[in-house]
């Protein structure tokens, strides 16, 4: 029994160092890393737009800049063959990207869209945010209506 | 069936219980269109959500405590009964049911059941949009909030199944069975028959 789990710990090894190198796990992990950088921004904008961050122009336009600068990376690339909910475990991407990529790139080029100018557009005031967020917020919902599994 | 004595009109639905009922099916259609079909910011949808919650509640409660009609004890009756009045229901008469028949009992029961895991589950959705986010969501995990928003999807589907279910019976009911079961839910009399 110990011989089979010592075995079975070393054969693991070399595929958790597989595993960095796969091009499917790593855009997979990009891509999580994207959408986590995005929400940690986006939860600095919707927390003072609802009142429970204090409103501080610099921090609102620095968190509308990194949006804005998050939507100017190539995202799309990211979704590589192979890496749908289909093919990989902890992707929520449903395969459906691939069977309508310009669509997705239409859902994407509106987040681009509505990030365009955010960073002027949160500065003079807490009420400037709200409507900022609403924005960004239904380029978020139309794309995961569509394309993001739900569970 | 209900006994073998004549057939008479009775008051068999109270105000509230009909009240309820067509409250019900109004914020029931338009929280489910809103939801499918409605504005990307879903503040009406929340609202319908909200009146169905307190619908439920008043359901509850006059389930305990409402007229006999209204009653769960009147109505949700064992699988003998059930088979029962299963064995009669294709003859082509009215049922004169005096209130929920055992099958239909579950239907109410499911209906109910299913609202109630579909306003749960939208309070805590978080669907990561930061414009929809369910009011309850920040008290539970981030995995069980964004499971919800599958849970409330498929809890949607399971709502178009049973309503489109519950129409079809009642359209069963006015042309094969020759009996209208809407117009009691308006006026609250029926016929029925007598034990």
């Amino acid at each position: 029994m110990r011989l089979i789990l010592t075995a079975a710990a070393l054969a693991a090894v070399p595929l958790a160092s597989l595993a960095q190198d796969d091009p499917v796990a790593q855009a997979v992990e990009a891509r999580h890393g994207f959408y986590q950088m995005l929400a940690i921004n986006m939860g600095t904008l919707s927390g003072m737009a609802k009142g429970e961050i204090a409103y501080d122009e610099a921090a609102a336009s620095r968190a509308a800049a990194n949006i804005e600068a998050l939507t100017q990376y190539d995202l799309p690339s990211l979704f590589i063959e192979g890496s749908s909910s289909a093919d990989a475990d902890d992707s929520a991407a449903k395969p459906d990207i691939w069977n309508n990529p310009d669509e997705f790139g239409t859902k994407f080029a509106g987040l681009q869209a509505a990030a365009t100018g955010v960073s002027g557009a949160v500065k003079g005031g807490a009420e400037n945010v709200g409507p900022v967020v609403g924005k960004l917020g239904e380029a978020c919902k139309a794309c995961h209506d569509v394309f993001r599994e739900k569970s | 069936m209900a006994g073998r004595g004549p057939v008479r009109e009775v008051r068999l639905w109270d105000p509230l219980l009909r009240a309820f009922h067509w409250l019900l099916t109004f914020f029931v259609i338009a929280g489910w269109c809103l939801g499918q079909f409605g504005p990307a910011r879903m503040t009406l949808h929340f609202w319908c959500g909200y009146v169905v919650a307190g619908l439920l509640v008043f359901r509850l409660i006059w389930g305990f405590v409402g007229p006999p009609p209204a009653r769960f004890s009147h109505f949700i009756r064992g699988p003998g009964a059930i088979a029962g009045y299963m064995r009669g229901m294709f003859l082509r008469q009215p049922s004169h049911w005096p209130g929920h028949n055992p099958l239909g009992a579950l239907s109410v029961i499911a209906m109910l059941a299913v609202l109630a895991a579909q306003v749960t589950s939208g309070l805590i959705s978080d669907p990561d949009d930061y414009i929809n986010v369910g009011p309850l969501a920040s008290y539970v995990s981030s995995a069980t909030r964004s499971k919800a928003v599958g849970w409330h999807n498929l809890g949607a589907s399971l709502i178009l199944v049973l309503v489109l279910l519950h129409v079809a019976m009642i359209l069963f009911y006015r042309f094969w069975k020759r009996e209208d079961l809407v117009r009691p839910m308006i006026t609250g009399r029926k016929q029925v028959r007598e034990d």
